[in-house]
């Protein structure tokens, strides 16, 4: 594969991830939102695998794999048991109105591509637009966790969040070292258990989302 | 041999850690606790022998001891040694009293050891991936830690905590990625140890600017929001006053010091690649703002670890101030009140535990004449809080001395004024609290048996550091801070 069409290629799933990100940002349903974040952790499969071919680094069809099962797989798998267990309202209420969420993420883009605009030739290290994308991706994702008061809706922020940081990752020079993308997984993987065990303990407890106490003030 | 040492010192809690899941007998659990963090502390202290002896010490690859990461590990190893001797009468109490119960005092202690060794890799690291790696594990394990009494407002800590940190230390990531890729461009392709720290601070001069500094923002704010810096500092109160207190005291002592620590590595890279003025200035604004908010929430404080926790906040903020400030004094500075800091929270955090334990509750409004119920945790308390509160002869005294004159010396005066008013003000509201609590007569509900040698022993071990620093810093501890100093200026 030729490094201009790895460029195009990375674009266009670019945009899938930004495209599955404003799903999760509009989504009005928490399974909605996790079924969202699952593409979005395909896409970023895809395009590691895309990196690969055109790289011919083996270490990124690695990487590629291992997302897909623990991001694309697990991870959607894991959240949805939580969902199945805790058994609460699974309307998702935003506490900014979605349409405001939605012009602050447009202002995200606009800054993320007008920042990269401003690089100099550093740009030519990173395979097409994966630097603005992940940009955008991480900072959309923290307004979904800050303008969501329901635990799953904040953790599929953050997994939304960290595929930003994986994308941009595997688009600088061939990704980071194959060791450090397994660590960083595993983390990620194991912090998404943590989380999901919060949640069911204060289930069991009280019967209330974690993400709505909100008695410590001051 | 000195190599060893660094792949050895965190696999050794570590296997503590694991262990500690098979053990059910309250004593082995003990004084293999105790035993842990002592080998931890040795180790520290032979990591120290070495790199004294023979400069930065390197292993596998990925690991790296400097005079720079000599000063946190000792920290780590000290306050794991402390923690561990106060954790012998306080787990008594809570099992004695019902708040944890005894099969589940084995996770406890795996949690704690399996958090100690993640402290460690963070500050051995030379990789800056396993750096970030090792972070992270700080929040998996601290996390369970934090809602480990499994009641209503630990578990609402905690899921704030590791939320809040995991998106914060996420933006960490995403800088370490930035400054990966610029010293790949720079270099013209993948090199061996691309991603250490050591390499890419020998090329940093090289490195594109730009990207170093978008790079820094987020390592900043990422690991700014693991270490307490305002305003990302939301969740550090919650989780530092619920926490069961000796992690309390490991979090507020050592664990935002070694984030501290991730934000020195990459600010002396930064520093080299898009001049001083940058990083130092983003630290001095984060510094300055954490003191400025930390300060009305200290005055109006009544939950006693909560004001701990906005006290962490505060001196997270002048840390930063003195790596903003720079220079050889401000940098030295800084790295002094790491370590004083450490102490002295970690000395008052136990006490205070100790108290809240005799008056069952937290409230200071209702707890009166604590020196009259233990004298000399009392003593050893108002001792802390003066050094808190940055008094002479204690050792926080000094570092915030340095700071100041670093301050003065770079003529940045507003900044310094800005300081000087809001220690003032904290000074007045600090021991305001602290003497309510001490003097006064206690009522008669308050549990007042003799005071036992746990936590006494590790109170006046931390007390014996904190005003020995403070009147006359020994000569070896004084040569591997000038050593880190030389190694963040330059």
């Amino acid at each position: 594969m030729s490094v201009a069409l790895a460029a195009r290629l990375i674009d266009v799933l670019g945009g899938l991830l930004l495209f599955t990100m404003l799903l999760i940002l509009a989504a009005g349903q928490v399974f909605r939102a996790i079924y969202a974040v699952a593409a979005q952790a395909v896409f970023l499969g895809i395009a590691g695998a895309v990196l690969a071919a055109a790289t011919g680094n083996v270490d990124l069809w690695i990487i590629a794999f291992i997302t897909i099962v623990a991001k694309a797989i697990v991870l959607p798998w894991l959240l949805i048991r939580v969902v199945r267990r805790v058994q609460i309202s699974r309307e998702i209420e935003p506490v900014i109105p979605v349409h405001l969420t939605l012009t602050l993420a447009a202002g995200i883009v606009v800054l993320a591509f007008h920042l990269n605009a401003s690089l100099g030739p550093v740009r030519q290290t990173v395979t097409g637009n994966a630097l603005p994308v992940g940009v955008t991706l991480i900072l959309i994702g923290v307004l979904v966790m800050a303008s969501r008061r329901k635990a799953l809706v904040q953790m599929v922020g953050l997994f939304a969040s960290e595929n930003g940081i994986f994308f941009t990752a595997m688009a600088i020079s061939q990704g980071m070292p194959l060791i450090i993308e397994i660590g960083v997984i595993l983390d990620v993987v194991l912090g998404a258990l943590v989380m999901g065990i919060l949640v069911l303990r204060v289930r069991s407890s009280v019967d209330t989302d974690i993400a709505d106490l909100e008695s410590l003030k001051g | 041999m000195t190599s060893h040492l660094l792949w050895i010192t965190p696999l050794v809690p570590f296997a503590v850690g694991l262990a500690m899941l098979l053990v059910r007998d309250r004593r082995v659990q003990t004084a293999l606790d105790v035993g842990g963090s002592l080998a931890v502390l040795g180790l520290a202290l032979a990591v120290a022998r070495a790199v004294t002896d023979h400069g930065a010490v390197t292993a596998l690859g990925v690991f790296r001891a400097d005079a720079l990461a000599v000063v946190f590990l000792l920290l780590v190893g000290l306050l794991a040694v402390a923690v561990s001797i106060a954790t012998v009468g306080w787990m008594r109490r809570e099992v004695a009293r019902g708040e944890i119960r005894a099969e589940r005092v084995r996770f406890y202690f795996a949690l704690v050891h399996g958090f100690v060794a993640t402290m460690v890799v963070t500050v051995l690291a030379d990789n800056l991936g396993i750096l970030w790696i090792a972070m992270e594990g700080t929040t998996i394990t601290s996390a369970l830690l934090v809602g480990f009494h499994g009641d209503k407002h630990g578990l609402e800590a905690a899921w704030k905590y590791i939320i809040v940190t995991t998106i914060g230390i996420s933006f960490g990531l995403f800088g370490t990625v930035l400054f990966y890729g610029a010293a790949v461009h720079a270099q013209g392709g993948v090199f061996a140890g691309a991603m250490n720290w050591s390499s890419i601070a020998a090329i940093a001069h090289r490195l594109d600017p730009g990207i170093i500094r978008i790079g820094f923002i987020f390592v900043m704010v990422g690991y700014g929001t693991k270490a307490g810096l305002a305003p990302v500092h939301m969740w550090l109160p919650d989780a530092h006053s619920q926490a069961p207190t000796p992690v309390s005291a490991l979090l507020s002592g050592a664990l935002i010091k070694c984030a501290l620590f991730g934000i020195i590595r990459f600010h002396a890279i930064a520093r080299d690649a898009c001049g001083p003025e940058f990083s130092h200035g983003l630290l001095l604004v984060f510094g300055l703002v954490s003191i400025v908010v930390a300060t009305p929430f200290i005055i109006v404080q009544h939950d006693l670890k909560r004001l701990l926790g906005y006290h962490s906040v505060e001196h997270v903020g002048i840390i930063a101030l003195g790596l903003g400030f720079g220079g050889r004094l401000g940098t030295y500075g800084a790295l002094l009140h790491v370590v004083n800091h450490g102490v002295t929270k970690a000395l008052v955090f136990l006490v205070a535990g100790d108290a809240i334990g005799r008056y069952g509750t937290r409230d200071m409004r209702l707890m009166k004449g604590f020196l009259g119920v233990a004298p000399i945790a009392g003593t050893l308390l108002l001792l802390g809080a003066f050094s808190l509160a940055g008094t002479p002869p204690f050792s926080i005294f000094v570092s915030e001395l340095i700071v100041i004159r670093a301050g003065l010396a770079g003529g940045r005066f507003v900044a310094v004024a800005v300081f000087l008013a809001m220690v003032v003000v904290i000074f007045a509201g600090l021991i305001h609290h602290v003497g309510q609590l001490a003097f006064g007569t206690a009522d008669g509900t308050v549990e007042r048996g003799r005071e036992p040698l746990s936590p006494l022993v590790a109170l006046v071990l931390l007390a014996v550091v904190m005003v020995l620093f403070g009147v006359w810093i020994p000569v070896n501890p004084d040569r591997v801070l000038s050593a880190a100093t030389e190694i963040v200026v330059g």
